[in-house]
């Protein structure tokens, strides 16, 4: 069975991936006043992007097999995680770190790829990437330290599920530094500073097609969807059912209402320039040190 | 003694042996000859004495055997009062002195005229190619009379623009031809480091079309209109009515008063066009769709407005020399009257989610700055201006078509920067419909019944000078005409608002962050098929034949038969 659950990770999260970016492209053009794509639209868009050519326009290897190395290092961190509070067989050789270590590698994969292709918006969009990993990647790792301290176990079940262990003022400024970090770990509006299209024409993306391309998208959906479901089931574990397919099908339900709240933010904010989103990510970072040093102290 | 009468006494004084002639069949305009000694001099009596450059006009006056002229024109818009400044050299010594040193703004101008015409201008501080294709062989001056309009050199394959080097500890990211950020081509190689922006240089004009050089060869004095309208997909109108009001000048025609107003209508339809798309633009440029989306939802039903009057979306066609083509009955204004309410309703609700949102303040504010003396410096026009502390605009300053009888505020902020663009932009919307009801209030009761356009009668004769101006949605907007034999004038030049405001663009971007590329080059709203607007068929690609009408309608019949 913990085998298995493995398998229900990935399969879960590959099929819902593209479907909730269907979910925010909708809203945001019903926002718009637009009828917008249908809900299976990313679904076609990724099949249609695997029947195309690949561009090796960076002409190197780092260009090339960049997106394969980012996909599966992403699916290699969905892997870890426990779905609905189970623990899985991977459990055993593995622990908050390594999610951080799989996340992280994943979007350094990116970097490469941008840097390879030897093209000057690439490389801003990398630097600009960078600038955001290095500050962003300690609030989540602060956010999983919290559960650490409450559970006092490094195992990632033990993290995820430590949070809302007892909700105290610990648990309350993490949720809200989390909810205001979310925009910025989905990377959308006003957070899309790395693409940002009219600036530097989708930064890291732009000279990737084809397949190539379509994993890179895929990538992009896992992370924000692996952003969606850490937050419902780091700071509402405690209303999941026991029942593995309830459990499933509330937090499903949970995860595509962040993603409309994700929609809704991101439709009524212009994009910020990066030098304005550092100072915000820095206060993001100070106000999750003073939860989790709060947590130390059992608030 | 007016205005007029006294710069003419300070320039007949001042001048002395140097002044040659002063003639002005209106009102207000002034045209001067003068001995190209004293260009220099007579350009620094202008603006000494309040003047604000506007363009330069180059042309060759051969047939007349007179060689070639560089007319420079001046606006005193307290006095509404425009004063062009001629002065004539030889074939064999094609030189003038430069007025860039001491007028930044008249830099392209000149330069202009060095790739068209091959004048040489003394003293200019940068005589770089700024017209002509990479691949254009040196010698050949395209608006020279004995150079066909249709001429193809053939073209070249390894010759490029030589960009200047990047300042030291800078490196170039290169924004165009093709960007998502241009909506035409263009090229701004812009020195960054890091993020910060440290300087730029412009590289344009890739899409002139050679519509000056077609209209001194093929067109027609009423053939023209149509084609002037075609300069730019935004504000075709404002070209249209510029140019006919240059040549009614030129020609002393005195149009029907009916039609004066359906020009302004036409004028102020087309401002709210522009005003809404820029704004939709805009949104976009900062990464905010929803603007973009809903301020051209609204725009659309301008578009639909637009096309029950004219039969066209945009392009509307209806101006001709003498008047305009089409009716504005009762019904129509009453269509009018109703699409306007529904736009004024929409743009409210849309002003008051933008004038409250701290997000975009935040990218807006302080961000291009430009100070108002730079503004004054560069001749910056409209809403740029306006948004600088400039309080100018033709309509007021220069009145033409019916602004003289029609109330409105000139819309002016003090911000010097991108945000003040957008508040000016917002709130000119709301003036131009105050204009259009005023107008339609005329059209319904004193002006019932009036003709439409009036012929000219006769022909035209050659030689005559008319300069006009028009306020477009981008800002003034000037046109030259020269008249000539043949039915058709020997001189027609158009300076569109973008022409000016373009070049004050490395000064905005100098240390804003590469993020704001995008907003402030789109807060001049650029138009680049109207700055490019000149001379040749410039033919870049490998294609060596345009097909013709016939050839067209010959193919596409083929195709539907075998179909």
């Amino acid at each position: 069975m913990k085998v298995v659950a493995v398998f229900v990770n990935l399969i879960y999260f590959l099929l819902l991936a593209p479907f909730l970016e269907g979910v925010m492209r909708k809203l945001t053009a019903w926002i718009q006043s637009r009828k917008g794509p249908p809900l299976y639209q990313p679904y076609l868009d990724l099949l249609k992007l695997l029947g195309k050519e690949n561009l090796n326009s960076g002409g190197n290897w780092a260009f090339r097999l960049a997106p394969i190395l980012s996909f599966s290092s992403m699916l290699a961190a969905i892997a870890l995680i426990p779905l609905t509070g189970q623990a899985n067989i991977l459990a055993h050789s593995s622990d908050l770190m390594t999610l951080i270590y799989f996340l992280t590698l994943s979007g350094f994969c990116l970097l490469v790829g941008a840097l390879g292709s030897g093209n000057p918006f690439a490389a801003v969009g990398a630097s600009r990437e960078m600038m955001t990993t290095v500050m962003l990647e300690p609030v989540l790792a602060m956010l999983l330290i919290l559960g650490t301290v409450r559970i006092g176990s490094f195992s990632l079940s033990a993290a995820v599920s430590g949070v809302a262990v007892s909700r105290g003022v610990s648990y309350f400024l993490m949720l809200v530094v989390y909810l205001l970090a979310l925009q910025a770990f989905a990377a959308r509006q006003p957070f899309d500073i790395a693409e940002a299209e009219v600036e530097i024409l989708e930064g890291p993306y732009m000279e990737y097609s084809g397949p190539n391309y379509a994993l890179l998208r895929y990538t992009l959906n896992l992370k924000r969807m692996f952003y969606a479901w850490l937050l419902v089931s780091c700071f509402l574990s405690f209303i999941l059912p026991a029942n593995f397919l309830f459990s499933l099908l509330l937090q499903t339900v949970l995860i595509i209402v962040v993603f409309i709240l994700i929609s809704l933010i991101g439709a009524t904010h212009p994009r910020f320039r990066i030098d304005q989103a550092l100072k915000y990510y820095a206060l993001l970072l100070i106000l999750a040190l003073i939860a989790v040093g709060l947590a130390v102290k059992g608030w | 003694m007016s205005r007029k009468e006294e710069l003419l006494n300070l320039l007949k004084d001042k001048l002395r042996g140097k002044f040659l002639a002063g003639s002005s069949l209106e009102d207000k305009r002034l045209f001067i000859d003068i001995k190209k000694e004293a260009l220099v001099e007579t350009a620094s009596l202008l603006m000494k004495e309040g003047a604000r450059y506007q363009m330069g006009v180059g042309y060759e006056a051969k047939k007349n055997g007179q060689g070639l002229a560089m007319v420079h024109t001046f606006a005193f818009d307290a006095d509404s009062l425009l004063v062009a400044i001629r002065a004539l050299t030889t074939e064999d010594k094609p030189e003038f002195d430069s007025l860039t040193p001491f007028i930044p703004g008249a830099g392209w101008s000149e330069r202009e005229y060095i790739d068209l015409l091959g004048l040489h201008f003394k003293n200019h501080p940068n005589p770089k190619r700024l017209v002509l294709s990479d691949d254009w062989p040196e010698g050949i001056y395209p608006l020279r009379q004995d150079v066909p309009y249709d001429l193809m050199p053939p073209s070249a394959e390894e010759v490029a623009f030589r960009l200047d080097e990047a300042p030291p500890g800078s490196s170039i990211i290169p924004f165009g031809p093709f960007h998502a950020c241009l909506h035409e081509p263009a090229h701004f190689a812009v020195y960054v480091d890091g993020e910060e922006i440290k300087g730029c240089e412009y590289r344009g004009f890739m899409v002139h079309r050679g519509i000056e050089k077609l209209a001194a060869t093929e067109l027609t004095y009423n053939e023209i209109p149509f084609v002037a309208e075609r300069i730019c997909g935004i504000c075709g109108s404002v070209h249209s009515v510029n140019y006919a009001q240059a040549v009614e000048a030129a020609s002393g025609l005195k149009i029907p008063r009916r039609a004066e107003f359906i020009r302004t209508i036409m004028l102020e339809i087309e401002r709210l066009h522009s005003h809404l798309m820029w704004l939709g633009v805009a949104g976009h440029l900062i990464g905010f769709d929803t603007v973009f989306m809903q301020a051209w939802r609204i725009r659309e039903k301008i578009m639909w407005l637009a096309e029950s009057l004219t039969g066209n979306r945009k392009t509307y066609g209806m101006v001709i020399v003498g008047g305009v083509r089409r009716d504005i009955d009762l019904t129509k204004a009453d269509l009018i009257k109703k699409t306007l309410s529904e736009v004024e309703k929409d743009m409210l609700a849309l002003e008051k989610a933008i004038i409250k949102d701290k997000a975009i303040h935040r990218r807006t504010k302080g961000v291009g700055y430009l100070s108002r003396e730079k503004a004054v410096e560069w001749n910056l026009v409209g809403p740029v201006a306006r948004a600088r502390g400039l309080d100018m605009d033709a309509r007021r300053d220069h009145r033409y078509a019916a602004y003289d009888e029609v109330k409105f505020d000139v819309v002016v902020a003090d911000s010097s920067d991108v945000w003040g663009t957008l508040v000016v932009r917002i709130k000119e919307i709301y003036e131009a419909i105050k204009i259009i009801h005023q107008c339609l209030g005329k059209l319904a009761s004193e002006l019932q019944g009036s003709p439409l356009a009036i012929e000219i009668e006769g022909s035209i004769p050659a030689g005559q000078q008319g300069l006009s101006v028009v306020e477009a949605p981008r800002g003034e907007a000037v046109h030259y005409v020269l008249t000539g034999d043949d039915n058709r004038p020997e001189r027609w030049r158009v300076r569109a608002p973008t022409y000016p405001n373009l070049q004050a663009v490395p000064d905005m971007l100098l240390n804003n962050k590469l993020a704001d590329f995008p907003i402030i080059v789109g807060s001049i709203d650029p138009c680049i098929s109207c700055t490019d607007r000149v001379a040749v068929i410039d033919r870049k690609t490998a294609a060596d034949r345009i097909l013709s009408r016939q050839e067209l309608e010959k193919l596409s019949r083929e195709v539907r038969s075998k179909t």
